[in-house]
């Protein structure tokens, strides 16, 4: 908690850079003030420099106030989600990008009031935009570290001499339902005269026939999800990759949403909320997939897993 | 659903996986209108021949359990029926145990007459 905190200091540093540079430079700066340039260095647009100030500013302190808003949300003692840490690095962006915007205008005016180049200067601006790494990295991790590897489920009683083998069928109303909906109106629209939308219709179909079915099977090989009639590979995670197997309520939110979602650390397949199986691979990413009785294709990667170990 | 087959036992590989499919039936883990692998699939998975599952699911067809579709693959059939196919497989292990003991199909018959009354 107190890292967060911390993290949510160093988002909004920045932002009290304008008010001090202000109390300084307001005698000194030319109003208005150059805040754009074209393609040759020269300004060819101008804004009141105070308006310019305090537009920089009103920007810091929504910023600051989302990250604020966003930690002290997050339950004491747990573990940030991946939302909280984004919202960290882009207020962090933010604040650091708008005082670096000003530092370069301002010190540009001052330097050359009569015609104002920004330059090098614009180094101030990326600068202040990579400041948004900083309290991404005082939050720390949101996702798991190894230690937090749950034990797992119980595998399979699995002989020597026995040969396992899981395949499933995912089924979702947002798989089929969703993209077949939006083809019928796109196909209705078509046939009252609307000629682009056989073009969507078309569109509606491909995906239906590439993505309107999952597979889920597990082998000797691992996991693998694949998609569709063609058989697109979605996954594929390998024994040797997985260190752990749970079984988890998957709640959407904490994925990253509905669908196919990558985040950093994690990826998933979200079909719905409900029961899922999770992988939990080693360097610390974990692959979630939802998927009805998840125990038994978890009992049986646990049981494999066990046995390329042994 | 889960298949599991033991390549050190005397029952042959098919009759194992015809096996499973009867068994998840009869348990619920799966109904009717429920897709089985294609037998392609499910030879590679299990890592046995192509042959090997299509004669289990052939047998399964038979059994009028399944339905097999050029194409489609084996669908479990609407008429499926869990209840019935649980007692086919107690006659069966009687069938198999009388067998052992050496006992005629009209000794069978008897014995099953006998139950009834």
């Amino acid at each position: 908690m107190r890292r967060r905190w911390a993290a949510t200091a160093l988002a909004g540093t920045p932002a009290v850079i304008i008010p001090i540079t202000w109390w300084f430079w307001a005698g000194d700066l030319p109003d208005p003030i150059a805040t754009h340039w074209n393609a040759t260095g020269a300004a060819d647009r101008f804004s009141a420099t105070p308006r310019f100030a305090a537009l920089l500013v009103a920007i810091t302190v929504a910023a600051v106030i989302t990250a604020i808003v966003m930690v002290a949300r997050t339950p004491r003692g747990q573990r940030h989600g991946y939302a909280t840490g984004v919202t960290l690095a882009t207020a962090g962006a933010v604040t650091g990008s708008a005082a670096g915007m000003w530092v370069a205008t301002a010190t540009a005016a001052l330097a050359n009031p009569a015609d104002t180049r920004l330059g090098w200067r614009i180094l101030f601006f990326l600068g202040g935009l990579a400041w948004g790494l900083v309290p991404r990295w005082a939050a720390g991790p949101a996702t798991p570290s190894a230690a937090e590897i749950p034990s797992g489920v119980d595998p399979l009683d699995l002989g020597p001499s026995e040969r396992a083998a899981y395949a499933t069928s995912l089924r979702a109303p947002l798989l089929t339902g969703l993209p077949a909906a939006g083809g019928a109106v796109a196909l209705l629209l078509a046939l009252t005269g609307q000629r682009p939308m056989w073009l969507l219709v078309a569109v509606v179909a491909v995906v239906l026939v590439l993505f309107g079915r999952l597979r889920l099977t597990v082998d000797r090989r691992g996991l693998r999800l694949v998609a569709g009639l063609l058989g697109v590979p979605l996954k594929v995670v390998a024994l040797s990759k997985i260190a752990a197997v749970e079984v988890m309520e998957i709640n959407p939110a904490a994925w990253g949403g509905w669908g196919y979602r990558i985040l950093p650390g994690s990826s998933a397949m979200v079909l719905r909320r409900g029961p899922g199986l999770v992988l939990h691979l080693h360097g610390g990413r974990r692959f979630a997939v939802t998927v009805d009785r998840p125990e038994i294709p978890a009992a049986l990667l646990s049981a494999l897993v066990q046995r390329v170990g042994a | 659903m889960l298949f599991r087959v033991d390549v050190a036992a005397t029952e042959p590989l098919a009759d194992q996986i015809a096996a499973q499919v009867r068994g998840a039936l009869m348990r619920g883990e799966l109904s009717p209108g429920e897709r089985l692998p294609a037998a392609r699939e499910l030879a590679d998975l299990l890592d046995v021949n192509l042959h090997t599952v299509l004669r289990a699911y052939g047998r399964l067809r038979d059994e009028e359990l399944i339905e097999l579709r050029r194409g489609r693959g084996a669908v479990i059939r609407g008429d499926a029926d869990a209840a019935r196919l649980r007692l086919v497989e107690l006659a069966r292990h009687f069938v198999r145990e009388a067998h052992r003991q050496g006992l005629g199909e009209d000794e069978m018959v008897a014995i099953m007459r006998e139950a009834w009354t």
